[in-house]
């Protein structure tokens, strides 16, 4: 007799066994785990005036996992690119232990997303490149970066590469924040406090899934001699514990952003890239970089950055930060013979003024207090360096200088690594260094300290690594601040 | 509190020693290095020209003129014979003695044997040369010619398949019928190779493109990254420092120069260009905040951040969420804000000192003149030009609720001073935010208060 039931088992029973009887897909997988434990001091201040050490302890462990080359080999095509497919995925558990001045906070004052003792996954996906020769998508939680944007998101993104030279790519997804499960919170839109008006829906909000999309436009060659890629993303969020009055949703963040690159002959290489942040109508980031290739041996590099902070569309922190500065950067390095590198490297700040600098009323009516501010409207400094480096190890030394708007500072640094033996490298390094805060003429508001590092790192076997560093210093405000660390790596693949 | 000038020449003490036994060190450990110490029958070539992690050091103790023998006639494909069917760049291509014999008549047992003019040299130095680079004779019966030794170049390279597509010798050597001697220094470096492998139709056989995938030519990890650890005495020996990294031959910004660490946003902007080499991981290891590189937060820099934090150099944010990382230090030392301040009625109270007169983290007339009253008009020394420049500073202490606690329409908080500058309900600025997110505008305005259609 005819079952439906019956003949839906019999056609499950008859894939599994044509599925076990199918040739086992290949694949290859890769396993590596991190464990890092540090104890270190940090300068505490007390009620009562006193300066003491917290000793606090931190512990963090990495769980890393990918797997590749999966599928057969009659999928990748003649140079092994295409169909590419493989899962990558990293795993952490990061807890910050010790003391505080006055206890930690609890309740409702506790803010959510500096609860650190939490396991995190960093990013999980499926990946696929050159899939059907058009197409390199991802799948799951996943990490971009690029010249402007560091992001991530759980969701989908597919690039479709439409000819050689041109794609077309689309994503979208939510926007990981700290206070969702296994969430990290390293990547979210910054500025984005519990604060509210309402003190009964303080977390909410930052509570609430961000949903994500965006589109853009990439173009060039892979080792071509240009590249671009324009792009549109968009947050939003829908407003937690709606009140009447209130809007439904509201965006965390509109931007359009344009990166490009080019280079000519080998030795004139342009970058830059600038956003339009459409929440407030403005470009608040633009960067150009030039660099050439002097000689063989020589390069310059000059740069010019334009930053005008903007932060989540929640935060009351884009209508006070209204300043913006430029930056004017260059460096030379140059190689000298026997491994010998050497490098200098400078920067201006200008800070422009906003539109209410100028005093209307009060002592300073018709006065510029940007100007006057302390450190006025300018900051500079740089830094000097050389390294010498062969196949057993390197010796580096750096000074730097910076002064103007925020302080000064200076300092010199002299670093060693060196292979002892085939297993062992050991590590040295010295510090010493003056501050000054240009807004804080009296407390606590500069310093001398002095530094010296030692440690060593340890091939224990095959993939297993063992890094141990001691710091200690000593300065203006201690005979001895000590930090340990110690990180103990396994590798391990097949 | 004590004072570092009672511990500092200690502290300097064993920091001078430790110094200078690590330098010792490594120039001891430089001297005992394989390149110097390793007996090599013939003196490496001297590194030039293409990398020496690709190219390791070579021995080729051969006398040999390819602009000569080109002259006489000869063409590539006369002595190198299996060329056109090597698919595998550790393949060796030096002919062996048999294909000199066709011109050369050597006769073993005559080492010095003469030949007549015009004919080719069949004596052992002609052709074989010693450590000294002097022409080698055999001591007796049982002497061996000193010999070629060529390392497996890192790199993957099928010359038959650029022989069937039609692709000339040439194209790669093409100062090799021009010269004397014929080395690494000679072969074909990256940029030559891009020429064609630039991801687009090359013009060669139909339907097929000259990859420019990395690892269609550079030997690759099991995950498809490229190998970068490729240290070896052959390599060491011909100048190479162990990590293949990018020279900036190609992008410029790539180059892993001094100032890389600290300079690489340009560089990576393309994600899956430094995905080529490394793993996603390791991005995470440093802008994940957990652990300090070194050359950009030299020791205690927890003293040191502060000149860094006030100018946003290097940018914070990039490895630290502020109200994560920040807030979360400065609570547990003491230096925030107590997180309760600014809610109505809640007046912040900082346990560093302000308003106690013990310490005093913001100097004088930061937020209330000498008489205690809140500063209403812009000063030099006010808050207000440091949170318009760099409010992330003002974040690391306080948050929202400290600001509304003066600037906030609501007077059950406190003053309702206007953070917006002249003339801001008539700008873009304004409509834009309103329209996008008014949520932001109720943490101070009320619903429905005129103020917030903005002005058209």
């Amino acid at each position: 007799m005819w079952s439906p039931s019956r003949c839906l088992a019999r056609l499950l029973v008859g894939l599994i066994v044509c599925g076990a009887a199918a040739p086992a897909r290949a694949y290859d997988f890769s396993v590596d785990v991190r464990t890092i434990g540090q104890g270190y001091q940090v300068r505490g201040f007390a009620p009562d005036g006193t300066n003491e050490l917290l000793s606090r302890r931190r512990l963090t462990q990495y769980l890393d996992l990918n797997v590749f080359d999966i599928g057969p080999d009659s999928w990748h095509g003649d140079d092994g690119g295409r169909n590419v497919f493989y899962v990558d995925a990293s795993v952490r558990f990061d807890a910050d232990f010790g003391g505080y001045i006055l206890g930690a906070p609890t309740g409702v004052n506790s803010i959510q997303e500096l609860n650190q003792n939490g396991l995190d996954i960093l990013y999980a996906f499926l990946g696929g490149r050159n899939v059907g020769g058009h197409v390199d998508f991802q799948l799951g939680r996943q990490l971009h970066f690029d010249l402007i944007d560091f992001y991530a998101f759980d969701g989908a993104d597919v690039l479709f590469h439409a000819t050689r030279t041109f794609g077309v790519e689309a994503f979208a997804g939510t926007e990981v924040r700290g206070t969702l499960p296994l969430s990290s919170p390293i990547y979210e839109l910054d500025g984005t406090s519990a604060g509210s008006r309402d003190p009964a829906t303080r977390p909410a909000q930052n509570s609430e899934m961000s949903p994500l999309a965006g589109a853009a436009l990439v173009a060039g060659a892979p080792a071509g001699p240009w590249s671009a890629r324009l792009s549109f993303r968009e947050i939003w969020s829908a407003t937690a514990n709606q009140q009447p009055g209130e809007p439904s949703s509201g965006i965390n963040q509109e931007v359009v952003s344009l990166t490009a690159m080019a280079a000519w002959g080998n030795r004139i290489f342009l970058s830059g890239g600038l956003r339009y942040n459409v929440l407030f109508d403005e470009l608040d980031d633009e960067q150009l970089a030039l660099r050439v290739k002097l000689t063989p041996r020589q390069w310059l590099t000059l740069e010019h950055d334009f930053l005008a902070p903007t932060f989540d569309g929640d935060s009351i922190w884009n209508i006070f930060s209204t300043g913006a500065y430029r930056d004017l950067r260059a460096s030379y390095e140059i190689a000298l013979p026997r491994g010998v590198k050497a490098y200098a490297r400078g920067f201006a700040r200008f800070y422009l003024a906003t539109t209410d600098e100028i005093a209307t009323t009060g002592p300073y009516a018709g006065q510029d207090v940007g100007a006057m501010a302390p450190g006025g409207r300018f900051a500079a400094g740089g830094s000097v360096g050389a390294a010498w480096r062969n196949a057993r190890g390197m010796l580096r030394a750096d000074a730097y200088w910076d002064d103007g708007y925020g302080g000064r500072k200076a300092g010199v640094d002299a670093t060693t690594r060196v292979k002892v033996r085939a297993p062992i490298e050991l590590e040295g390094r010295l510090t010493g260094y003056t501050w000054r805060n240009d807004v804080q003429p009296t407390v606590n508001s500069s310093g001398v300290v002095f530094g010296a590092e030692a440690g060593g790192r340890f091939r224990l076997g095959q993939g297993v690594h063992l890094h141990l560093l001691v710091e200690d210093n000593v300065g203006t405000y201690y005979e001895s601040q000590f930090r340990g660390l110690a990180m103990v790596e396994l590798g391990a693949g097949l | 509190m004590r004072r570092w000038p009672t511990g500092i020449a200690t502290g300097v003490a064993v920091a001078v020693a430790a110094a200078v036994g690590m330098v010792a060190a490594l120039a001891t450990a430089s001297a005992a290095s394989p390149a110097t110490t390793q007996a090599a029958p013939v003196a490496p070539v001297v590194p030039k020209g293409p990398s020496p992690l690709i190219y390791p050091a070579e021995t080729i103790p051969i006398k040999f003129d390819h602009a000569a023998h080109a002259r006489l006639g000869a063409t590539c494909e006369s002595c190198h014979s299996t060329a056109s069917q090597s698919t595998a760049a550790g393949d060796n291509l030096i002919p062996g003695e048999a294909a000199c014999r066709s011109c050369h008549k050597i006769d073993h047992a005559q080492p010095s044997k003469v030949t007549a003019k015009g004919q080719g040299q069949a004596r052992c130095d002609a052709c074989h040369v010693d450590a000294a680079g002097n022409g080698w004779m055999p001591l007796n019966a049982f002497s061996q010619p000193p010999r070629v030794a060529l390392p497996r170049p890192n790199l993957k390279f099928n010359h038959r398949l650029h022989a069937t597509r039609g692709i000339g010798c040439e194209l790669c050597h093409g100062n090799a019928a021009s010269e004397a001697m014929v080395t690494r220094v000679d072969l074909p470096m990256m940029s030559s190779c891009l020429g064609c492998h630039n991801g687009k139709e090359a013009g060669m056989e139909a339907g097929k493109q000259s990859t420019a995938r990395c690892g269609a030519c550079h030997l690759t990890e099991p995950d498809g990254r490229l190998q970068v650890r490729l240290a070896t005495p052959a390599t060491i020996a011909a100048g190479g420092t162990g990590l293949l990294e990018p020279s900036g031959s190609l992008r410029g910004f790539d180059a892993h120069d001094m100032t890389f660490r600290r300079d690489h946003a340009q560089a990576g902007r393309d994600e899956s260009y430094c995905l080529s080499c490394h793993r996603r991981n390791e991005c995470v290891d440093c802008h994940g905040g957990v652990v300090k590189p070194p050359d950009i937060h030299p020791s205690d820099y927890v003293t040191l951040h502060v000149p860094d934090a006030r100018r946003n150099v290097p940018d914070c944010s990039s490895c630290h969420r502020l109200q994560t990382f920040c807030v979360g230090c400065h609570q547990r030392t003491g230096v925030a804000s107590d997180p309760t301040g600014g809610l109505p009625g809640v007046k912040p109270h900082n346990p560093f000192g302000t308003g106690t007169a013990v310490k005093q983290f913001h100097p004088p007339g930061w937020a209330r003149d000498d008489a205690g009253v809140p500063i209403a008009t812009p000063r030099p020394q006010s808050h207000s030009v440091q949170a318009k420049r760099n409010i992330r500073t003002c974040v690391s202490c306080h948050r929202e609720e400290s600001c509304l606690t003066c600037h906030s329409t609501d007077p059950t908080r406190g003053p309702t001073f206007s953070p917006h500058g002249p003339n801001f309900g008539r700008t873009a600025r304004c409509r834009f935010l309103a329209a996008r997110n008014q949520r932001a505008c109720l943490k101070c305005h009320v619903i429905g208060a005129a103020e917030l259609d903005c002005e058209p």
